[in-house]
């Protein structure tokens, strides 16, 4: 049974602090979720704990088990456990579903072994089903053309395969129709057990409604300021987040993020941009 | 005609172990060394097509040469010079409505100082080939290299390539395609050698209808300096051409994509595309893309782009946060860039030396 902890958890991106001191403790068999509005650092969160290179922890710590999480690099931290399911998964052309998977899958086994081909088709094509998911899956390329919805199957897709033991779901509802949604909180719930640790972020309510939470957090400010049971969740349903507002005396709840780094565009004076001359 | 081509004189022929290997597996192949036909392995599938040196080809098929001479050619000195002094030249015939699924593969390899290489490919109205060439160099010195593919109506040729020609040659390849009305040509080339390089492709869509792809990809290493040209000029209404260049430059290599889709006046409906995508791993490292587009029609639909960068982050940073190292997440998306060509390699030792090699030049 895992345990990952975040204490007094500081981040920051190009100098500027998303993450104000968030205290956190997720246990194997626990279902969590964070919800807030839009801009209060939630996704932030999931993307420190994953070890996204854009942001910057300036205080805290994060453990699993005990091992100091963020001493790890990306894909330790995938090894040890960990799992983000993203709310806009990359596209990355050429690679297929499934030599991707299987990587990932070989990456965590002794160097030089591989798991048995035929098991992880049937493993593959059984997922697929349960998400009821095009049976060419495994051939397309990674997310690429893929719809908002499929992306976001695909992700949990990976959490079947790979079996962490905790799993960050950042707005994995976003996005998603009805049906959709009724898939992905089908699929999630049949994985909980006892040694499943899960976070989900979200800021609708209705993904609650397909998979239970033990615990519910409401994130402002960058910080975790309000925990509680699904009573919580319920309130927040019929009245908003205005009164937790009040309650703490928050004008804004937003932490300000400024807008992305712009991209580079097309075109030859791009190159020369790209490569910096 | 005036050609002149002479006959090699007859060396004994230099046994190569890397081709030998090469070819293992592979059911159907022909080995021309330094002019000469050395082995020439086909099945059944085959028997309707014509693969002749230019010494027999003259003798066999002199009608085909006068009818050659006639076809249209490209506007380009180097062409005709290929043409007429060349040292090694392959005619590849097929007849009207012949269609071979089975891919063709041809090994052209040079072990002397100069190299200078002729093909045609000539394919009747409604015929079908599936060619691929290799292009090795065991030689110091020069490599030239000019195809000529005259695609008929209605007829549908798939054109692989694959260069892995040595640091200590020069090499100038010129490939170019004429397409019929109705015609298909689709171009594939692929270049992981370490020569200085300079490849062309020249798609001329002559009948309406006509539609050509060309698809590209290059890895320049170390101190390499390598130039691809494509151009695909619309000659006729309702043509469509697409080129597509990817590239990966390590170290302190340079390299250049330059693609040119034209349309010319009156050449009604025709659609253009382009798409540049480039890896810029060396730090010293150089890629350019210069995609043009030359118009001279208004009812037109014409596009180009180029993405040229690092590693996308993001998409390195997707991959590890399922636990594949650096290493073998950038590996994956290198590969993962290659699949155009990838795909056409059928055989495991091709695709263990094509994976092998493109592992060396990006390390």
């Amino acid at each position: 049974m895992a345990t990952l902890k975040i204490t007094n958890l500081h981040a920051e991106v190009e100098g500027i602090e998303i993450l104000k001191g968030v205290d956190l403790e997720i246990k194997g068999g626990q279902t969590h979720a964070i919800m807030g509005p839009n801009g209060t650092g939630k996704s932030t969160l999931a993307s420190v704990v994953m070890g996204h290179p854009k942001y910057t922890v300036t205080k805290g710590e994060i453990t699993l088990d005990g091992e100091n999480v963020l001493e790890m690099s990306v894909d330790e931290r995938s090894r040890a456990g960990l799992f983000l399911g993203m709310q806009s998964p990359s596209e990355v052309p050429g690679v297929t579903n499934s030599d991707f998977i299987k990587t990932a899958m070989n990456a965590r086994l002794e160097e030089g072994k591989s798991i048995s081909l035929f098991k992880f088709i049937r493993e593959y094509d059984r997922a697929v089903e349960d998400l009821k998911m095009n049976e060419d899956l495994p051939h397309r390329y990674l997310n690429q053309g893929f719809s908002g919805g499929e992306k976001k199957r695909n992700e949990i897709l990976q959490m079947k395969m790979l079996k962490p033991s905790i799993a960050i779901l950042d707005e994995i509802d976003s996005g998603l129709d009805v049906d959709a949604l009724k898939i992905v909180g089908e699929n999630v719930t049949a994985m909980k057990s006892e040694d499943l640790g899960l976070l989900l972020i979200t800021h609708y309510q209705r993904l609650l409604e397909y998979i239970n939470a033990d615990f519910v957090h409401v994130m402002m400010k960058g910080k975790i300021v309000k925990s509680g049971d699904i009573s919580l969740m319920e309130k927040i349903d019929q009245e908003g987040y205005d009164w937790i507002k009040e309650e703490l005396g928050i004008d804004d709840e937003r932490v300000v993020v400024k807008e992305e780094e712009e991209k580079v565009m097309l075109g030859t004076c791009a190159t020369k941009e790209a490569l910096d001359l | 005609m005036n050609l002149q081509y002479q006959k090699q004189t007859e060396n004994k022929v230099k046994e190569l172990s890397e081709i030998t290997r090469l070819t293992t597996e592979l059911e159907d192949y022909i080995l021309v060394q330094d002019g000469q036909i050395v082995t020439k392995q086909l099945t059944s599938d085959f028997d309707d097509l014509v693969v002749k040196t230019y010494d027999q080809a003259l003798k066999d098929h002199a009608d085909l040469f006068t009818k050659l001479s006639k076809a249209k050619h490209p506007k380009s000195d180097a062409y005709l010079y290929n043409f007429e002094e060349c040292n090694s030249g392959l005619l590849i015939y097929l007849p009207k409505r012949t269609i071979i699924a089975k891919p063709l593969h041809i090994f052209y390899v040079s072990t002397k100082e100069e190299f200078t290489h002729n093909t045609v490919i000539y394919l009747e109205d409604e015929s079908q080939l599936n060619y691929f060439e290799h292009l090795y160099s065991e030689g110091v010195g020069s490599y030239n290299y000019v195809s000529n593919a005259f695609v008929g109506e209605n007829a549908n040729l798939t054109y692989g390539a694959l260069s892995n020609l040595s640091k200590d040659v020069a090499s100038f390849v010129y490939r170019n395609a004429s397409v019929a009305r109705y015609g298909v040509s689709n171009y594939r080339l692929a270049d992981i050698g370490d020569a200085i390089q300079l490849m062309h492709q020249t798609t001329n869509l002559d009948g309406e209808y006509a539609s050509g792809t060309s698809k590209t990809i290059a890895i320049t290493s170390g101190p390499q300096e390598a130039r691809y040209e494509t151009l695909v000029e619309h000659n006729a209404k309702d043509t469509e051409g697409y080129i597509e260049h990817y590239g990966v430059a390590n170290n302190e290599s340079a390299l250049i994509f330059e693609g040119i889709g034209q349309i010319n006046k009156g050449m009604k409906q025709s659609v253009a595309r382009q798409s540049n995508y480039g890896i810029v791993l060396g730090e010293k490292a150089r890629l350019d893309a210069n995609p043009l587009l030359l118009i001279d029609e208004f009812d037109v639909e014409a596009s180009h782009g180029a993405a040229i960068g690092k590693i996308d982050e993001e998409e390195l940073y997707y991959l590890m946060s399922r636990g594949l190292t650096e290493n073998a997440a950038q590996r994956l998306i290198i590969n993962g860039f290659l699949s155009p060509v990838m795909s056409l390699l059928e055989t495991d030792v091709l695709k263990d030396m094509f994976l092998k090699r493109v592992e060396e030049k990006t390390l």
